[in-house]
């Protein structure tokens, strides 16, 4: 009987725990299920990004552009099996070219569209000196593609997960590809 | 129900942690007793109001919903608004929300499913009801609602704010169900458990193809499939919706996949399949009958003494044995003069269906509604796969209340005959459940001209009694409607439609 009340008294010890929230640092590893997290987005942004400014071809392009290339987001296919929100890691890879001024970016279509309702209101409602002009868009020369996919192999309760992130420039007037880059994540979780 | 305890029944307590192993003396200090007197005093008081299951208790209620009476059934909710705040908080809140979501008040109905939402994120586990919960019985511990209550909350949520035009708005809904996929999918390793839902997987498709994300469309719904294909299949004898089948391959095309847009049309035998983009859509959920209402069976069970430091339960009619760890001799002993006891465990009952099927008819063409979830089904299964942990938690609350009762009784003959009352009368199953949930849910997606839509529903009973409800769809091009048509009757009565 001694071991009833002795369970009683440390269960209301137990009680006295109180849910707790604790700031870290965001760029701080965090993995708790395995699944697809900030730090992967994190790690692919930072090796595009890495990729991208290393390459001869992109240097090349520019140079022969002769100005710095414009650049558009075009679509980003996810295949893998997890929703995963791409614009985590496109958004960081689109402010490391604006602070790199490496080259200019354009609004995608998301926003464009947006930015034309507008200026088609500025027309009747907007003081004539201020009306945004149309036909005055920049024009893209690259538009930047991508595809996740993802290969999964399961045994009991272990779980092998290959990411692979593959993002690519291709220029939008020839069709050519000007920059090419892949990222894997592999990762292992046991239940 | 026998095959499946004796199949499994030896395991569970021989797993059990080592604090649940009794052990120690039997003397009680003076203080201690009179807190066992006043403890008894209490439970005596709170099992005479509680010998009733939740359906029971909540019997005005449940009977003014079953026979569509929707505005009194939110009168009485609303006159037991201190269960908001009680150990049955989350089912007034979904209660309240279904309730009201029927009766067309979406945004009021979306405050109560997000009380109930943040209820299951935020919920503790209370470990003084907990473990009181030991020496009575468990509906002194708040009720944490089952894996697929919290996700209908989501379900409802979501077509709330799409029946208010707020696709944001359900996005965030569908974000939150997968989170609670995810947690689902972590939280048992058995692959005979319920820890994928295949028709919150179809919903999710089916928000975001209505947002025009036909990528995470794809994803839900081939992820729907593999469910229906390689779980419910087995566990519930279902088949992947023909409609979930057009949605992943029109979606898969929509999003460039070719490989993966010929491989399932292969897959699913559908060699002429074209893809089609129309005006506008109807998703059409039918939310047919009553989901089941939890009930209370109980067990006699006999004591004796095992191997080693064991006793075992057994009930020789049901043929069930359950060894229990006693590390003292002396409890052991204590324990063996024991005569029978009786311990309560829940159990699912069913509303069986009225209706069976339905379909829409718009001009010339008729669109059967497919069984996208049987909750009745997840349910029943849910409660028997963890049903050997209800068996454990119930015997190992009825072997502490005897064990206490027999000690006590040693002191004071008086005190441990009260004990033992009220012991017989706190003993109860947890009877609560989300009891205004549908018994199946059904859905089929309609092509919509832009401009007004005439549409016929036709649902059939089993007496192949049909009714048709009119319906007039206006829709804008590339819009998609939502429409929930609640059927409430069920085998036992004759109820009305919302």
């Amino acid at each position: 009987m001694k071991s009833i009340f002795w369970i009683t008294g440390v269960v209301f010890c137990i009680s006295c725990q109180t849910h707790s929230v604790t700031r870290v640092n965001p760029e701080t590893q965090i993995d708790l299920s395995g699944r697809w997290n900030d730090s992967d987005s994190r790690m692919v942004a930072d090796k595009m990004i890495t990729d991208l400014f290393a390459s001869e071809r992109f240097k090349a392009y520019a140079k022969e552009n002769g100005k710095k290339p414009t650049l558009i987001v075009g679509l980003i296919k996810n295949k893998t099996t997890e929703h995963i929100d791409a614009s985590n890691y496109i958004k960081k890879f689109e402010l490391a070219i604006y602070n790199s001024n490496v080259a200019d970016l354009v609004e995608s279509d998301e926003f464009r569209d947006k930015l034309r309702q507008e200026r088609a209101e500025q027309q009747d409602f907007a003081d004539p000196a201020t009306v945004a002009q149309w036909g005055k868009e920049t024009g893209a020369d690259l538009m930047l593609f991508g595809e996740m996919s993802s290969e999964t192999d399961t045994n009991n309760n272990r779980r092998v997960v290959n990411y692979i992130t593959t993002l690519f420039l291709t220029d939008v007037e020839t069709n050519k590809r000007v920059w090419y880059g892949q990222h894997e994540i592999k990762k292992l979780v046991k239940n | 129900m026998n095959k499946f305890i004796q199949a499994r029944q030896p395991r569970y307590f021989n797993q059990l942690p080592e604090s649940f192993k009794l052990s120690g003396s039997s003397r009680l200090s003076g203080s201690l007793k009179y807190c066992l007197y006043f403890f008894g005093i209490f439970a005596f008081a709170f099992g005479l109001g509680a010998c009733a299951t939740y359906y029971q208790s909540h019997f005005d209620f449940n009977n003014e919903f079953e026979h569509g009476d929707l505005g009194k059934a939110l009168e009485t909710l609303k006159k037991r608004k201190s269960e908001g705040d009680g150990r049955t908080r989350f089912l007034y809140d979904v209660n309240k929300g279904l309730v009201l979501s029927i009766l067309g008040e979406y945004e009021e109905s979306n405050e109560y499913f997000e009380k109930a939402f943040l209820f299951g994120e935020d919920y503790r586990i209370n470990y003084v009801a907990e473990a009181t919960s030991y020496f009575s019985n468990p509906t002194v511990a708040a009720y944490r609602g089952e894996d697929h209550e919290h996700l209908m909350v989501l379900y409802f949520k979501a077509i709330n704010y799409l029946k208010m035009n707020m696709p944001e708005e359900a996005l965030v809904e569908c974000r939150r169900l997968n989170i609670r996929l995810n947690q689902l999918n972590d939280k048992y390793v058995s692959l005979e458990k319920f820890q994928r839902d295949a028709f919150i997987h179809t919903l999710m498709g089916i928000i975001y193809q209505s947002g025009k994300d036909y990528n995470n469309a794809f994803i839900a719904y081939r992820n729907a499939v593999d469910v229906y294909e390689n779980e419910y299949a087995k566990m519930f004898g279902m088949q992947v919706p023909q409609q979930l089948k057009i949605d992943l391959l029109n979606t898969a095309k929509w999003t460039g996949f070719q490989d993966e847009f010929e491989s399932f049309k292969a897959k699913f035998k559908m060699y002429d399949f074209k893809e089609s983009k129309q005006d506008a859509d109807l998703i059409f959920f039918w939310h047919n009958g009553l989901g089941p209402v939890k009930d209370e069976w109980s067990i006699n069970f006999l004591i004796h003494t095992g191997n080693d430091n064991t006793m075992v339960f057994t009930n020789p009619e049901l043929g069930l044995n359950f060894p229990f760890v006693v590390t003292e001799s002396k409890d052991r002993a204590d324990l063996a003069k024991l005569e029978v006891f009786r311990v309560a465990f829940p159990r699912y009952r069913e509303r069986e269906l009225y209706f069976n099927s339905a379909y829409l008819r718009l001009d010339s063409n008729k669109y059967s509604l497919q069984l996208g979830e049987d909750i009745n089904k997840v349910a029943f299964h849910s409660l028997n796969q963890r049903m050997l942990q209800e068996f454990a938690k119930g015997l190992l609350r009825a072997a502490l209340k005897k064990a206490a009762e027999h000690s006590i009784r040693k002191e004071d003959e008086r005190l441990g005959a009260l004990i033992g009352l009220v012991n017989a009368i706190t003993e109860k199953a947890d009877t609560r459940n989300w009891q205004t949930l549908p018994h199946s849910i059904f859905y089929s997606r309609v092509p919509l001209k832009e401009g007004a839509n005439p549409v016929t529903f036709t649902i059939q009973s089993n007496n192949q009694r049909n009714i048709d409800y009119n319906f007039t769809y206006t829709a804008k091009k590339g819009q998609t409607l939502f429409h929930t048509f609640s059927s409430l009757e069920t085998m036992t009565g004759p109820y009305r439609y919302y």
